[in-house]
């Protein structure tokens, strides 16, 4: 099973979205940024939603099987932050497969990743949704401490 | 209303290096194949370039010389500033500098590297 315990050191609690309530895809883009943008860290909202829509034009960045990680780096954030969000009915979000998308991973990297973090965080999420059975109790997650076990690959 | 008026430039300036940065990435063979090994599709190189494009006509002029004149020697002409470090040389500010507000017309670069200092506060 991939380990997700690293992803952990990324999120927390308020990073936890249960339902999200968006109906097209730049809602929902808006909506996890607005999320994020609790965060202290987050400078400027409406600078990293502006990078979070252009990165959909390079591409989706669904992968399919109803999961999408939309992800990129802004001066809008001082550190690396990751979010995990759930949307019920899924939505169109241009996935190859054309699933709709129920599963959510944001994440956002300042433009100096000095520490070279960001590439491999991205790669661990999406290694870690490739598991079924991963996904399938992502989508059952309904509290932050039910993700946390998820991803440290515990109570399976 | 000037103060409103530079951070709204530093702003547009601001996304202008997020595209850059993105397209920068997006060319780098490395970290493109990374990506697609990930799962994500990236055909839409010739489209973001595009956008760009767009985007630098929103661009007060004189901000978008200084930017193109940066951009020659540091790839990263916008850095931040954090606990009056400038993120690009690590040098700390003079205590004389401040956020950009006010009646400010231009915008604030680094004494030491000439970067131009995106610090909010
Ligand atoms: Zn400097």
């Amino acid at each position: 099973m991939a380990d997700g315990s690293r992803i952990l050191r990324y999120l927390d609690e308020r990073f936890f979205v249960r339902d999200l309530k968006a109906k097209t895809k730049d809602g929902v883009l808006k909506e996890l940024a607005d999320y994020l943008s609790k965060d202290r860290e987050v400078r400027d909202p409406r600078l990293l939603l502006e990078m979070l829509k252009k990165r959909e034009s390079l591409g989706s960045t669904a992968i399919g099987s109803g999961v999408a990680i939309p992800h990129g780096r802004s001066l809008a954030i001082a550190n690396i932050k990751v979010l995990f969000a759930r949307h019920k009915k899924g939505i169109d979000f241009e996935a190859p497969d054309e699933e709709p998308v129920r599963l959510f991973f944001l994440i956002v990297a300042p433009p100096q990743d000095t520490n070279n973090e960001y590439l491999p965080l991205l790669g661990q999420i999406a290694e870690l949704v490739k598991e079924p059975a991963i996904r399938d109790r992502l989508i059952e997650a309904q509290t932050y401490a039910d993700l946390a076990q998820v991803l440290e690959g515990q109570g399976s | 209303m000037n103060g409103a008026r530079i951070l709204d430039r530093l702003q547009r300036l601001s996304h202008l290096q997020d595209l850059e940065m993105m397209i920068h990435e997006a060319e780098d063979a490395k970290a493109k194949k990374a990506e697609e090994e990930m799962g994500f599709h990236m055909r839409g190189l010739e489209k973001l370039r595009a956008a760009r494009d767009k985007w630098r006509a929103q661009v007060d002029p004189r901000d978008l010389r200084l930017f193109d004149r940066i951009v020659k020697r540091h790839l990263r002409a916008i850095v931040p500033v954090e606990e009056r470090i400038c993120l690009g040389c690590y040098v700390t500010l003079p205590t004389s500098v401040s956020p950009p507000a006010g009646d400010q017309d231009r915008l604030l670069t680094c004494e030491n590297c000439g970067r131009i200092l995106y610090w909010l506060e």
